[in-house]
């Protein structure tokens, strides 16, 4: 939906066709036409253009619509404060959704991180006798080699 | 200090901030209504679509944010699409597509103090397409970029449905059908 921009000078062609769609006052016309319009706008086909285009904008201009009253003001702002306070709690809530959300992905990130991580070792590297101490194992056996010595 | 911009309003309006309410309600609600007057034609049902558009307004407060639209583009789509809803509830129309061709016969001529009331009826004699976009220009003082914007068309499709309007309301308003 770019506006194609025209710039240079404004032919009556051009003025005539602007008119027909944004009536006679210059204002509502398109801004990047408008410099160039304001000069066609001083000679006289200009003028006979806007003049006529002016007529229906007279009458369009008769046109009003009742100020919004007192009571509907009332009736939105007083809607409007529910209305907000339960966008505002179920943001909340969301957000609270949210970290939990968060949180318990990164219980299952973490855990996942270990599994993956962490070598699988045979299982007679975990099991040790319970004799066994850091310098040796301390069960009969041992004894026996104490005594052999 | 300046009045706050929309999307600072939509911001504080987010946060929960009454004073912003008011200052949004105060600040659209008389251009909203007129919108929607001016599209139904009918005041009590613009009072509706009032009410219903500012319904939307808190309910997007919150997670608004400025992209492609400014606040008062969007506010204005928001409200003719409540609008459309009516129009087509009306059953006026017996396809889904809306009528471009107009009820050109000219008005009978105005008694005095009824001009107002004759646009008006003019108004809602056109077809709904060109009476949107001589509202939003015409009344709303919507640019033309913002226009097409809320309108969801180009910029030269804004142009000729403001041209087959205006030249369709000369018809009905004065009796002279131009060069259409």
């Amino acid at each position: 939906m770019a506006e194609k921009t025209r710039e240079g000078p404004m032919d009556a062609k051009r003025f005539a066709a602007v008119a027909d769609a944004y009536g006679g006052a210059l204002h509502r016309w398109p801004r990047d036409e408008q410099p160039a319009a304001l000069l066609f706008a001083e000679t006289e086909e200009g003028r006979a253009i806007l003049a006529a285009a002016g007529r229906l904008d007279a009458m369009l201009d008769r046109h009003r619509v009742e100020q919004p009253s007192p009571a509907l003001y009332g009736t939105i702002v007083a809607r409007a404060t529910g209305e907000v306070r339960q966008v505002r709690r179920r943001r909340l809530w969301w957000l609270g959704f949210g970290l939990a959300g968060i949180g318990l992905a990164g219980a299952v990130a973490g855990l996942a991180l270990v599994t993956v991580v962490s070598p699988e070792l045979p299982s007679d590297r975990y099991v040790m006798d319970a004799n066994a101490t850091s310098f040796g194992d301390a069960g009969p056996d041992a004894d026996q080699a104490e005594e052999d010595l | 200090m300046g009045a706050d911009t929309d999307e600072e309003l939509v911001r504080r309006i987010g946060a929960g901030d009454p004073a912003a309410v008011q200052a949004m309600v105060a600040r659209k609600l008389p251009r909203i209504l007129a919108l929607a007057a001016r599209m139904l034609g009918d005041a009590a049902e613009a009072e509706d679509v009032a009410q219903e558009t500012f319904v939307r307004i808190w309910r997007h407060a919150a997670g608004w944010r400025q992209e492609r639209a400014r606040f008062d583009t969007w506010v204005h789509r928001v409200a003719l699409n409540l609008c459309y809803d009516r129009l087509r509830r009306r059953r006026e129309w017996t396809t889904d597509e809306l009528p471009e061709v107009a009820d050109e016969a000219p008005l009978p001529d105005a008694m005095p103090g009824d001009d107002e009331r004759r646009v008006g009826r003019a108004l809602q004699r056109i077809a709904p397409r060109q009476r949107e976009a001589i509202v939003l220009v015409y009344y709303q003082d919507l640019s033309n970029i913002e226009a097409a914007s809320a309108m969801q068309v180009s910029v030269d499709a804004l142009e000729s449905l403001l041209a087959r309007g205006r030249r369709s309301l000369q018809a009905i308003l004065v009796g002279d059908d131009g060069d259409d």
